[in-house]
């Protein structure tokens, strides 16, 4: 579905130090500079999997995600979708492919969104029957009636990509590339578009590759994640493997009836938050079970939770690492 | 091909329906509309002073510059201001996407746009063909069919013109300036600043194979009856010749530029 082999991008930039002088001397001398956005990156994708994308502002998440719909031309490796090679640009390609980007509007601006959706009718060449359908579900699952003869630049940003969504599914892609899709919405906004997604590949098995900063996007919508720093890609499996790799200890969160001291911790593990009766211990992987225990026996306990530490603080961890 | 016909409808009502939101800039764009016409006041206040040059009357220069007013208004060079802000942008990017190549979108952006304002010029001027004594264009069936077939030529070379030099945007921030200098160029040798038969005969046999004429002189010329058969078919020939030409030049530049594409901004 998607092969990508030693994918490498790399983009010739002007450089220049700033003020005057600088900027006189660089209309006669061009400085540049080659910046290595990807470098060396492989992986396999199945149809019908669903792949979180993660790294740093700068990683290579939008160059690669870029290079996979055809928008850019790699410099070296090779890039297979669907059985095409994306920067081809081949109508039947295309018309397999949606790529969402959070902060891009492939909407028109001064029309209503129901306008936009009769052009992608027209563009991908949808009969009636298939495009009305397709559209009476996304109205339904994004509860877009209320929205769909509004201008899209009076809809506010969490009513936006939800018709952005809808525009980028009518023709049901095979493939969805997610470019932070869950960009500036609020939680309920977050959570409708993860729904709605998992939904959709769920219904129709379509292959997604997804990028965000969001950690919840992940682990709510992907079992696999790319972890990619610098260009090249660090991880490529679960995410639980990615969080048992780099996350050597587990947090144990316990809520006591009453106050003890301090020290009572000393032994246990290292106290990563208090907050009132609550404290959370960070306890090595395989001591977690005997902590708990202990624990248990030993405190005035009313709760304990056993829990990973939050993504993020791991992805952290990743590209400390690296 | 069918596929790109199919979508030419939607797209156009589309542009139509954007070119047609707000009431002012509508308004505006169709006061620019009728800038040929401060040209026209320019050569008749020298016919009024000085007599006609070259036995151009009154009569003529008001033929001339009411038809240059469509042929001002089919002038597909919007298109570059709108490729040039998509690709410092990064929007283009959504353009690729589409299973449409962009040179379509654009097109049809622009026709969109062009027939919101052409929809009160075309009245107006026959209006004004009718009603304005000194206007004189021969009519008949076959000179009505060879200037329509010549104002679709105009509009076809003057778009794929426009487009073409679009795509220098894939190497360089400085389109618009640059079509800035190239129209300028062109407004001399297109018959805009003047008609071509009042230009030196060196000027103007160095025009009429200049793919500036087929865009807004050779139209307006053919309806007011002042070619013969045998240059009308000169005029086709270097239309059509321009077209092809053009047609060819955008496809190697766009096959080298795309790959230069940064899709920045997201």
């Amino acid at each position: 579905m998607i092969e990508v082999r030693d994918l490498a991008k790399h983009f010739r930039v002007h450089r220049r130090q700033p003020g005057l002088r600088a900027s006189l001397r660089s209309l006669v001398l061009r400085e540049h500079l080659t910046v290595r956005a990807v470098e060396q990156v492989s992986f396999t994708i199945p149809a019908g999997e669903v792949v979180g994308f993660l790294g740093p502002n700068g990683a290579g998440k939008t160059t690669t995600l870029k290079c996979l719909t055809g928008l850019l031309h790699p410099t070296a490796g090779t890039v297979r979708v669907l059985g095409h090679t994306p920067h081809h640009r081949e109508p039947a390609f295309l018309r397999r492919i949606s790529l969402v980007m959070g902060q891009r509007n492939a909407l028109f601006w001064d029309l209503p969104a129901a306008d936009a959706f009769e052009v992608n009718r027209a563009i991908y060449g949808l009969a009636e029957g298939p495009y009305r359908s397709a559209l009476d579900e996304l109205v339904t699952l994004l509860d877009l009636a209320p929205l769909l003869h509004k201008q899209v630049r009076v809809l506010s940003l969490g009513e936006r990509m939800r018709c952005e969504l809808a525009g980028a599914l009518l023709h049901r892609p095979d493939v969805l590339f997610l470019d932070e899709p869950t960009l500036g919405l609020d939680v309920n906004g977050q959570a409708a578009v993860r729904t709605f997604l998992r939904d959709y590949n769920a219904r129709y098995g379509a292959t997604v590759l997804l990028t965000s900063h969001y950690m919840g996007d992940v682990t709510t919508l992907a079992r696999r994640v790319l972890v990619i720093d610098h260009g090249t890609l660090r991880f490529d499996g679960d995410l639980a493997a990615l969080v048992e790799a780099h996350s050597p200890h587990r947090l144990v969160r316990v809520t006591l009836r009453e106050a003890v001291p301090a020290q009572t911790w000393v032994g246990l593990g290292e106290v990563s938050e208090v907050d009132g009766a609550v404290v959370t211990l960070a306890v090595p992987r395989a001591e977690t079970a005997a902590v708990a225990a202990r624990l248990l026996t030993t405190l005035p306990v009313e709760d304990v939770a056993i829990e990973d530490p939050p993504v993020e603080h791991i992805i952290r961890a990743v590209f400390a690492h690296a | 091909m069918r596929d790109v016909l199919t979508a030419y409808p939607p797209l156009v009502r589309s542009a139509t329906l954007v070119a047609a939101t707000y009431r002012g800039r509508v308004a505006l764009s169709l006061l620019t509309g009728f800038f040929p016409l401060l040209l026209m006041g320019v050569w008749l206040t020298v016919v009024a002073e000085s007599g006609p040059p070259k036995g151009w009357t009154t009569g003529d220069f008001l033929s001339y510059y009411a038809a240059a007013t469509l042929l001002w208004n089919l002038s597909g060079d919007h298109v570059v201001w709108q490729w040039d802000a998509d690709m410092r942008s990064g929007d283009l990017s959504v353009r690729l996407l589409r299973p449409v190549h962009p040179f379509h979108q654009y097109a049809t952006n622009d026709l969109g746009h062009r027939l919101v304002f052409l929809t009160v010029l075309v009245p107006a001027l026959v209006l004004a063909a009718l009603l304005v004594p000194g206007l004189d264009y021969p009519a008949g069936p076959v000179r009505l069919a060879a200037v329509a077939a010549a104002l679709v030529l105009a509009y076809a070379v003057s778009l794929l013109m426009a487009s073409t030099f679009a795509l220098i945007g894939f190497w360089s921030t400085q389109t618009s300036n640059a079509w800035l200098l190239w129209w300028g160029l062109g407004s001399f040798a297109s018959g805009w600043v003047a008609p071509l038969a009042l230009m030196p005969d060196w000027l103007r046999s160095v025009a009429v194979v200049l793919p500036f004429r087929t865009a807004m002189g050779f139209p307006v010329e053919l309806l007011m009856g002042r070619l013969d058969a045998r240059e009308a078919a000169f005029g086709y020939a270097v239309g059509l010749g321009w077209l092809a030409a053009f047609a060819v030049l955008y496809r190697i530049i766009w096959r080298h530029g795309v790959r230069r594409y940064q899709a920045v901004a997201g």
